[in-house]
């Protein structure tokens, strides 16, 4: 590239903070950079992967910048090598930062999990998943079972889904017929959270009552959705990423269609967006009231579960009148939603959302004054803002450690920018903080809809017709009740070539030990659950057994008449 | 005062009374909205498969059984989208509030929809439904010849290929 690079860098830049970044990448690395291009507000930087450290050793300490995803991807079979595409975000002007890093096959990128915490998992699973090597840090296996054989990628193109399931039968067989029976179920028997009811697991460290360290292994629950994506056609796909969560499902298919219809251009009609974004906090409102629910749950409070989940049950039969359905609400297509919401229904939204805010106030009050839950949320499970940040946190939990991380408000989509709400900041970083973040959101989305469905314009609620193109970037973010979700998706003629999910619990889980460590022991169930966590979520793509060390867990197999084969 | 706040939980209690619904007893709270299994109208569906291809779980399957053409319907692995009544082009598929689907036998969960077929006029073999083709030839208004219409994919594809075949030749020799 040419030595003045100030034009180009005006061009490109959407802020002084990106045109900071930028110029010092550039004069860093000027010569490693093979191409600058923005579209939108993604700026693109095609860089070699032996500058790539160079260059975010530069930035990594730029104010406001933060690790949002990396999608590893085999391109192979177009252009002879991997890729890497590292996903920042620069909140202040809702900018995403992508670099693009060529890998060829065997060479090795230097790793940034010392500068960018929250990026280790993300290089272990782009080891495993499809074989790309990092420089100076530590590599195990994170997401592939110990037993997966060694030098087998199931993301690589040239691995089929009927491979890879075809791997597991005969483990299966062979330990059916060391039983010496012909028929067996298998019953798979813990780890399970006494809470959460999801398969994961804490080792917590503890003196006397305080625990003083804390581990978690988790990646038990390989379900494969991103390889299986890669078969499916694009209007399929988003009832597959609505199941990725249960709680949360409709956030995961609208970053999905979000993300495809921003790397094909997709022009959606303004009405869908109205209805996504209503059906976006409907959704927010059931997990809070959730969340809330078992929150006092864990404190003992059960009167304050059973009236959180009273309440939250008429949500669901709004979610079930808006979608038809009480959760997967299976409305969302590429270019907008096939159900409407018809003018007959915002008289009864209306007032579920009043009954809504007038009972949720009633039990706030009464559920927070009670001495023991305010005593034990108050001052446990802090997460100082400086952690907060260098792991690149997301949702709740970081807003409960004074940052103002939110995708609606920095990286604007669906009608969002039609609303005016505020978004709940707490500066304590405990537990209280984040339960306090979740209580006044509660209020903002009731508020939300309200506005929403004043000003739902008419027209369309789908684009009529749009065309693929073959490997286009494109990026889906959305603010998920328990933080940010993304997704990138590589575009191909009939479906995504790569499908890249991202969720909340996956950025947030790391800071769990943080704050666990000198907690009581009593407060460690609440602590790690104050993120709401989501482990079928993170575990997105992955099978695992526990490893290392004297714990074990072994499958328990279950004499009795079937035969289940997929376990 | 304030430390006895808590109890105003009782009035709240009180005033809420049992949530909990005597359900079977007393009806579930279904809204009209409600989607649950789908129908298939026999006599509308005319065996083109366009619910076979979105179907995302593959609940919805097309194949040949012998002479027949049998779209077959498995509750067992639908998810309840209604994208197969969404693209059906002959409104045949309609999704039903009918949620309660346990039952003692496998085979109760199954549905089909049995078609007669076309046999390929020059291979012989059953490639289409006899529906399919009449409607094909309604909506195009009768204006591809009826020969085509009777012609397998593969048979077809012979034939274009020979038709351009000896009509090269024939342009060529004159």
């Amino acid at each position: 590239m040419s030595h003045d690079y100030s034009k180009l860098i005006d061009e490109l830049s959407r802020g002084h903070r990106s045109r900071a970044i930028l110029s010092k990448i550039l004069e860093v690395c000027g010569d490693s950079v093979l191409d600058l291009s923005r579209r939108n507000i993604i700026i693109k930087i095609v860089i070699k992967a032996n500058c790539l450290r160079t260059a975010l050793e530069n930035i990594y300490k730029e104010h406001d910048l933060y690790l949002r995803t990396i999608a590893a991807s085999d391109e192979r079979s177009r252009e002879g090598l991997f890729k890497l595409y590292y996903v920042f975000g620069i909140d202040s002007e809702g900018t995403n930062l992508v670099f693009e890093v060529p890998v060829a096959e065997g060479a090795k990128v230097d790793t940034i999990s010392d500068l960018f915490r929250a990026s280790d998992w993300y290089e272990l699973e782009a080891h495993d998943l499809l074989g790309i090597e990092f420089n100076g840090r530590q590599m195990s296996r994170l997401v592939l079972p110990e037993d997966w054989p060694e030098n087998l990628y199931p993301l690589r193109k040239e691995v089929s889904v009927e491979e890879l399931k075809k791997m597991y039968q005969p483990q299966l067989i062979s330990r059916v017929s060391e039983l010496g029976v012909e028929e067996v179920v298998r019953i798979p028997v813990g780890p399970y959270h006494p809470a959460l009811h999801e398969p994961e697991y804490f080792e917590l460290y503890v003196r006397g009552e305080k625990v003083v360290d804390a581990r978690y292994v988790g990646f038990m629950v390989h379900r494969g959705i991103e390889k299986l994506a890669e078969s499916m056609k694009y209007d399929q796909v988003p009832f597959l990423a609505e199941r990725i969560c249960g709680i949360c499902g409709f956030v995961h298919s609208t970053s999905y269609v979000q993300a495809v219809e921003d790397a094909l251009g997709i022009e959606v009609p303004e009405r869908a967006h109205f209805i996504r974004s209503i059906v976006l906090e409907v959704e927010r409102l059931h997990s809070h009231l959730l969340w809330l629910g078992v929150a006092l749950h864990l404190l003992g409070y059960d009167t304050g579960f059973m009236h959180a989940w009273r309440i939250r049950e008429k949500v669901m039969v709004l979610a079930e009148l808006l979608t038809g359905s009480r959760k997967t609400y299976g409305i969302d297509l590429v270019g907008g939603v096939k159900k409407d919401i018809d003018k007959d229904k915002i008289p009864r939204i209306k007032e579920t959302l009043n009954v809504l805010r007038k009972e949720f106030k009633e039990l706030v009050d009464v559920a927070m004054s009670v001495p023991q839950v305010k005593a034990r949320l108050t001052g446990t499970g802090v997460l100082p803002r400086g952690e907060a940040r260098a792991y690149s946190l997301v949702g709740p939990t970081v807003r409960g450690s004074g940052i103002a991380r939110d995708v609606r408000k920095d990286y604007t989509y669906a009608a969002y920018h039609y609303v005016s709400f505020k978004v709940p900041v707490y500066t304590e970083g405990d537990n209280l903080a984040r339960t306090l973040v979740r209580v006044d959101e509660v209020f903002e989305s009731i508020s939300i809809i309200e506005q929403l469905v004043d000003m739902m314009p008419g027209g369309p609620i789908k684009a009529e017709r749009w065309e693929p193109q073959p490997m286009r970037l494109g990026i889906g973010a959305v603010e998920a009740p328990r933080g940010e979700v993304i997704h990138v998706v590589l575009t191909d003629l009939y479906g995504p070539y790569r499908w890249r999910v991202r969720a909340p619990t996956y950025q947030n889980l790391q800071a769990v030990p943080i704050m666990l460590k000198g907690v009581d022991l009593a407060d460690a169930p609440l602590t790690i659950a104050s993120i709401d966590p989501c482990f079928s979520c993170t575990d997105r793509a992955v099978i695992i057994n526990l490893r290392s060390g004297s714990v074990k867990t072994l499958p328990i197999e279950v004499i009795s008449r079937r035969v289940r084969e997929n376990g | 005062m304030r430390m006895v706040k808590f109890l105003k939980m009782l009035s709240i209690s009180v005033r809420e009374g049992t949530a909990t619904r005597k359900y079977p007893f007393e009806s579930p709270l279904v809204t009209p909205e409600f989607r649950g299994k789908i129908e298939v109208d026999p006599v509308k569906c005319v065996g083109c498969g366009a619910c076979t291809r979105i179907c995302p779980p593959k609940a919805l399957t097309i194949g040949n059984e012998g002479d027949e053409i049998v779209l077959k319907y498995f509750e067992g692995r639908c998810i309840f989208c209604g994208m197969c009544a969404y693209v059906c082009p002959q409104k045949a598929i309609t999704v039903s509030k009918e949620f309660e689907l346990a039952t003692w036998e496998l085979g109760d969960l199954y549905d089909e929809v049995v078609h007669t077929t076309v046999k390929c006029r020059i291979c012989g073999k059953p490639f289409t439904t006899v529906k399919f083709v009449k409607e094909v030839e309604k909506r195009i208004d009768n204006k591809v010849p009826e020969d085509l219409l009777t012609v397998c994919p593969e048979c077809r594809k012979k034939l274009t290929a020979r038709k351009i075949g000896s009509k090269v030749v024939g342009v060529s020799g004159e």
